[in-house]
């Protein structure tokens, strides 16, 4: 071979010198890929939570003047293409949003109209009332339709329920609730008295039939300055007097039954009240006084019925002219009679942007998605862009306790989705780090005495040749999937521990104190005997346990009886009031603690048996006996390797999903109790994220949960490594 | 390190020399025997643990007796037929919770047996509890069967008659004939699997192949489509003669009954399409239930689940498991080896690479389900998104790469796993004494050539370990999965006989989900729970395998490379 290398010399070391450079270059940029790849993640996580903290803003992007007097309504649809427009003489406009040039017009009603209400809850429906005192309901349609490629948006407005309407003699208000199949009408007359008109099997295309009518007290109050609001769901019936903030509550769920629920107000002493706004599903009011005030009212139970409940305020800077709120969420945009505009959320309870319109507008709308507003003035239109991506989120509302609506109180609540379409998602954090940090201490509570005592023991005291046979074992466990133990905590010991609760906890005692007597015994045995025990305690210990441990768990009723008198389970229950979950911390810190055991074992272990000898020689020397050189040397030389082996144990325990998942119901509940079950971080991202909307509020929350599961071990696992390093160097020293 | 010398005798062993609780306590041994006691705890734990699974999941397989009891409460006599699948004692309260109380009792403990009576959809519900107390009679009947049925779970029962064509037929020996029929039906059955899966499902692919193709053209804008519509054609033909085979074979499968008795007195008919297999436990011999039980771990192995995974076996599982940690294992192990020569061997070593070395380390603390966070984020909706947009257009609006998948699963587990195998290589170089670099680059060596003939052979094993262990924890993992790729059912393979062969956009089932979806989102947790200790023996089988190759391996390795040194 050589003979041949030498004779292609040249030409090989120019080869040689490619393959040595380009290896270079590979492992190099391998290298340094791989790295970025690992810094990507972190990367990536941030780059979905920054967008939660973007400003929001409002902008004006356009102005058209376009001459459009008498102008009730404007609404547009989803995509923001055609604005609709409700006119007093009884059309319908459809107007481009470019241009604002029309497109196409149809008629809706057969005279002029007096005013327009849009149907609770739907989108596209209204009612107006016409000058000859009726009734009439219409539906806006935008449908998008194909031909070829070319995209094409059908505009239309049709009367709905055949042209059926309900007469309006002497109404002084009214307001409409509409569900899949009913229909309710709220009225009231002249003479102050209410009638709600109920009309079920409600079809679009079908007349309506004769209503039953549900007639309800009059409240006797100046009817002008009365205002009626049907409630969330058609259940409830707000009765508003303007002047004075004064309210009552009609409970209609019964049309059989109106009855009224309860009389406030929502005035306050030394403020005028000037006008009450429903937030979207109608559960709470936005409240407008004179003194620029802006209170958020909200329909709360309590013991003696629902009341409207001051739960918030805004600065209103001046006094608020008009409110509106969004199509989708809980936001609005709050109007001063000089026009300055403010965009606002409830829930976070923040002022989001700000923008003066120059005046008060006529009519003002979202758009449906909350992006675009249109103010329309008589002779003009403004629109307006709306940045607004995460109002829903503030710092208060993530960790902080939130007045949601229908609360009797702040509380702290995560409840991120619900099968309603007006639903308040509840982001508070801190019931998942409850739950994360509960699961993690009983794990701990199990883990960390159980996993250092072990390692103190077999790095000091075991013989060799059953450590070599101990230390893998144990360190295989590491490797057990969690997904396991989950399943065996869920499905075999949780049934386990509910029925033999009082076992389970006296062995705490019982196995400790049993091995203890057992121990004390072999003491009595001859010296030549119970010296070849020395360095097999723990394989002596073995039989004692499952001996021990068996005849505790088979005799539990007998236990339970002379200990609580009764089951453990009830006692509990009766005596302390502890509700008990079958899924609980209890269980978890056993099995999560088996899974954190390994890890805590292993290290501190590591460290343990790494402590020079001749410290240990020295100490005996000197007369310590081997339990004192061990606490007083031994364990104080080691402890910074035990710290880091906990810290890395803890950050196994923070992080873990399976078991957590497996084995508690995964209520977001905020309960120090052991036998409640709880909700983390990891098993929240488990559950939640495969159903999350890409780029939606949730769907960065859960980033964030990540992130902040991310940091937590990050920081917990540097800790470690940085109090191991210094251990190293210690022990280089000594 | 010195310490192997260590003997536990070093520490002065004085106190047994004296007795009394008093000084015993002072002397610390007390302490000691705790310490050895969590130890002990621990060894019970893990031993416990693997038996209980092994025991549990093992016996599932094992043909048990069926008993046929008799017992009689104040609802009146009941007859039921079954196999004991468990026995517990409970308390008197949980007795009178349980709303039994029908029958008084004076003891404190009831003892109750919980009997898989099987027979869904004959006789509901298949799985009940008996009190000891209130059996009358209990015997095993020698003709009792059990049918291992297709849908439905198992059946119990006696056989009456068989039916051709609905005509009963009498044959001499009975069991004989029902062995043979079941035989035929298999057979059919197993072909009526081939043309589905193999000649449906191919042209079934051809013809979305085709569908995305004229998309394709239809977005480019051409108007001819011609071809395609004569290849469709084509194969829509092919497509009405694999049916037509396909029904032919099913009107076979039609054509045999059989009649039970079941327990209670009742005949029922089953269709015997749905029947499996068919045994006589009380009869069988230790050798026959021996050959039964090999062959129901045989059918785990290698069939698909049926029933919503409650039945049948965890193939597809497996193949998906072992599948999605092989592809892991070709990504990880070239990018950990490189990045671990590369902090070792090429950067300049400096705090900046130390702090790089601990981030790296840290990553392995960060917890699975955090990857698959990432994983589901930036891979499937972003990365994923954009292939989509770039290339599968004409697939659009259904995602191809956009969605959950076998090269994103993969992908996520080998982020997650680099960092082992990064820390392990890096061990193994660091070892690597720097003589032999010297030496090799003093004779002439380049360092290409170093690394490929000197260093990386020695550092072999580490590698090895590395990558095992790499193995054995995305065997395991679960959490980030479920984000990244895994259901609960898959309809195909993601390797088939269709060109490229292997689907990487395909989702998979695995091992350690399947038990998570058994053991938790099954409809029938007392069918489904044999089923899960069988899956979890078999995942604890295959890590705590691959656990003990890395070690082994790694000794062997290490004690060649040692002589090569020496």
């Amino acid at each position: 071979m050589s003979e041949i290398a030498s004779q292609q010399l040249p030409r090989l070391s120019r080869r040689r010198q490619l393959v040595d450079g380009a290896t270079r270059h590979i492992v190099g940029a391998g290298g340094v890929a791989v790295i970025c790849a690992i810094a990507l993640i972190m990367g990536y996580l941030v780059w979905v939570i920054v967008p939660m903290l973007a400003p929001s803003s409002i902008k004006h992007a356009a102005s058209h003047s376009v001459d459009i007097e008498g102008t009730l309504h404007v609404a547009t649809d989803d995509t923001f293409e055609t604005a609709t427009f409700v006119r007093s003489n009884g059309i319908v406009e459809f107007r481009d949003t470019k241009s604002f040039e029309l497109i196409q017009e149809s008629r809706v009603a057969d005279g002029d109209i007096d005013s327009i209400k849009p149907i609770f809850p739907t989108s596209d429906s209204y009612a107006v009332a016409i000058s000859n005192k009726k009734l009439a309901f219409f539906r806006v349609a935008h449908v998008v339709r194909f031909l070829g490629d070319e995209r094409r948006i059908e505009n239309s407005a049709t009367t709905l329920f055949e042209d059926s309407i309900v007469e309006l003699q002497d109404v002084a208000d009214y307001d409409i609730y509409r569900s899949e199949s009913t229909l309710r009408v709220a009225l009231l007359r002249n003479d102050g008295s209410l009638v709600v008109n109920a009309y079920d099997d409600v079809d679009d295309y079908f007349e309506l039939d004769q209503p039953r009518e549900a007639p309800i007290p009059s409240w006797n109050r100046n009817v002008e300055h009365i205002q009626i609001v049907m409630g969330p769901r058609g259940r409830w019936l707000f009765e508003i007097d303007t002047s004075s903030g004064d309210y009552r509550l009609l409970n209609i769920a019964s049309i059989r039954r109106p009855r009224v629920e309860v009389e406030g107000s929502m005035g306050l002493e030394n403020d005028q009240f000037l006008s009450a706004t429903p937030v979207l599903g109608r559960y709470s009011f936005l409240v407008a006084y004179q003194s620029g005030m802006l209170a958020h009212w909200s329909l709360t139970p309590s013991e003696e019925g629902s009341h409207l409940q001051q739960i918030r305020n805004f600065d209103g800077r001046g006094p608020i002219a008009k409110v509106i709120t969004e199509h989708r969420r809980k936001g609005f945009l709050a109007i001063g009679q000089q026009g300055l505009a403010q965009l606002g959320y409830t829930t976070s309870r923040r002022i989001l942007a700000r923008i003066d319109l120059g005046r008060l507008p006529e009519v003002i709308e979202f758009s449906p998605r909350a992006d675009r507003l249109l103010a329309i003035n008589p002779h003009s239109i403004d629109v307006y862009n709306v940045v607004n991506k995460h109002p829903e989120i503030s710092w208060s509302t993530l960790w902080g306790k939130v007045w949601y609506e229908g609360y009797q109180e702040p509380v702290h609540s995560w409840q991120s989705s619900s099968a309603d379409t007006d639903f308040e998602p509840k982001f508070s954090l801190t019931p998942l780090l409850f739950g994360t940090i509960k699961a993690a201490f009983y794990a701990m509570l199990v883990a960390t005495p159980l996993a250092i005592m072990g390692a103190i023991y077999t790095a000091v005291f075991m013989s060799p040749g059953m450590r070599k046979l101990i230390k893998p074992g144990i360190e295989i466990m590491a490797a057990l999937p969690t997904v396991i133990l989950g399943f065996l905590a869920g499905l075999w010991l949780a049934p386990i521990v509910e029925s033999h609760l009082t076992s389970i906890m006296l062995l705490i005692v019982i196995l400790p104190v049993g091995v203890l007597i057992c121990a004390f015994l072999t003491t009595l045995l001859p010296r030549h005997v119970s010296a070849r025990f020395d360095g097999w305690f723990a394989a002596l210990s073995v039989p004692i346990l499952v001996i021990l441990g068996y005849l505790t768990l088979t005799n539990d009723a007998w236990l339970s009886n002379l200990i609580f008198g009764m089951d453990a389970k009830l006692w509990f229950y009766e005596k302390a009031g502890i509700d008990y979950d079958q899924r609980n911390a209890l269980v978890i810190g056993i099995a999560m603690g088996l899974a954190v055991i390994p890890t805590i074992f292993s290290i501190s272990e590591d460290a343990i048996y790494g402590v020079p000898q001749h410290l240990v020689h020295g100490s005996l020397a000197l007369g310590a006996t081997r339990w004192q050189t061990l606490v007083r040397v031994v364990l104080l030389t080691a402890s910074p390797g035990i710290f880091s082996a906990v810290m890395i144990g803890l950050g196994r325990a923070v992080g873990e999903t399976m078991i957590v998942l497996m084995a508690t119901g995964n209520t977001p509940i905020m309960d120090i109790n052991i036998f409640q079950g709880m909700r983390t971080f990891a098993a929240n991202i488990a559950v939640e994220m495969p159903e999350s909307e890409v780029g939606s509020t949730h769907f960065r929350i859960l980033f964030l949960t990540a992130f902040v599961l991310f940091a937590l071990t990050f920081l917990f696992n540097t800790i470690a490594e940085v109090v191991r390093q210094r251990l190293r160097s210690r022990y280089g020293n000594l | 390190m010195e310490t192997s010398e260590k003997l536990p005798q070093d520490f002065g062993a004085f106190h047994r020399q004296q007795l009394g609780i008093g000084l015993w306590f002072k002397s610390g041994d007390p302490w000691i025997w705790l310490t050895a006691t969590a130890v002990g705890a621990c060894i019970v734990a893990v031993l416990g643990l693997l038996g209980l699974i092994a025991v549990k999941g093992l016996s599932h397989f094992w043909p048990s007796d069926v008993v046929t009891i008799n017992y009689a409460n104040d609802f009146g006599e009941f007859r039921i037929a079954g196999e004991i699948v468990q026995r517990e004692s409970i308390g008197r309260n949980q007795y009178l919770e349980a709303g039994s109380n029908s029958t008084a009792i004076e003891t404190d403990q009831v003892e109750r047996w919980m009997i898989k009576s099987g027979n869904r959809r004959i006789n509901a519900p298949d799985f009940r509890w008996v009190y000891k107390h209130e059996i009358v009679q209990q015997l095993k009947a020698t003709d009792m069967l059990v049918f291992e049925r297709s849908e439905w779970g198992n059946a119990y029962g006696t056989l009456v008659g068989i039916k051709e064509h609905g005509q009963s037929i009498e044959p001499d020996n009975p069991w004989i004939e029902l062995q043979k029929r079941i035989d035929r039906v298999t057979d059919l059955r197993d072909e009526a699997r081939r043309i589905q899966k193999g000649a449906i499902n191919r042209i079934n692919y051809k013809l979305e192949k085709l569908r995305l193709e004229k998309r394709k053209r239809e977005l480019k804008g051409e108007l001819d489509f011609t071809d395609i519509e004569i290849e469709r054609d084509r194969l829509n033909a092919e497509y009405l003669v694999e049916e037509q085979r396909l029904r032919d074979i099913i009107t076979q499968l039609e054509r045999d009954e059989i009649e039970i008795r079941i327990a209670d007195g009742r005949i029922s008919t089953i269709a015997l399409r749905n029947i499996i297999r068919a045994w006589l436990p009380n009869e069988m011999s230790f050798w026959q239930k021996l050959g039964h039980y090999f062959s129901s771990i045989w059918i785990f192995l290698s069939q698909e689940s049926r029933e919503a995974n409650t039945e049948g076996g965890v193939f597809p599982a497996l193949f998906g498991t072992v599948l999605m940690v092989l592809l892991m294992s070709v990504l990880v192990t070239p990018f950990g080896v490189i990045a671990a020569l590369y902090l070792r061997e090429y950067a300049k070593q400096g705090p900046f690479v130390q702090l790089i070395r601990i981030a790296v380390n840290n990553l392995a603390g960060v917890p699975s389900i955090v990857y698959g966070v990432f994983g589901l984020g930036f891979f499937i909706y972003l990365v994923g998104g954009s292939l989509d947009d770039l290339f599968f257009q004409a697939a659009q609006p259904a995602p191809t790469f956009g969605t959950p998948g076998l090269m994103w699963a993969s992908l996520t587990l080998a982020l997650l796993t680099v960092p082992v195998v990064i820390v392990s290589t890096e061990e193994g170089l660091t070892r690597i004494p720097s003589e032999l670099r010297e030496g090799s680059l003093a004779l002439g060596a380049t360092k290409a050539e170093t690394m490929f003939k000197i260093i990386l052979p020695m550092a072999s094993p580490s590698i090895l370990t590395g990558v095992i262990l790499a193995i054995a924890r995305a065997a395991g993992e679960v959490a980030p999965l479920m984000l990244v790729g895994v259901v609960k059912l898959a309809p195909t393979l993601p390797i088939d006989g269709n060109f490229p062969f292997l689907h990487l956009d395909r989702k998979f089932m695995h091992l350690g989900f399947h038990i998570y979806d058994l053991g938790f989102q099954s409809p029938n947790v007392d069918a489904a729970r044999p089923l899960v200790f069988a899956t979890a023996f078999l995942l604890v089988l295959i890590i705590v395998a691959l656990n003990l190759t890395a070690i082994t391996l790694r000794n062997r390795l290490e004690a060649r490379y040692r002589e090569a040194l020496l």
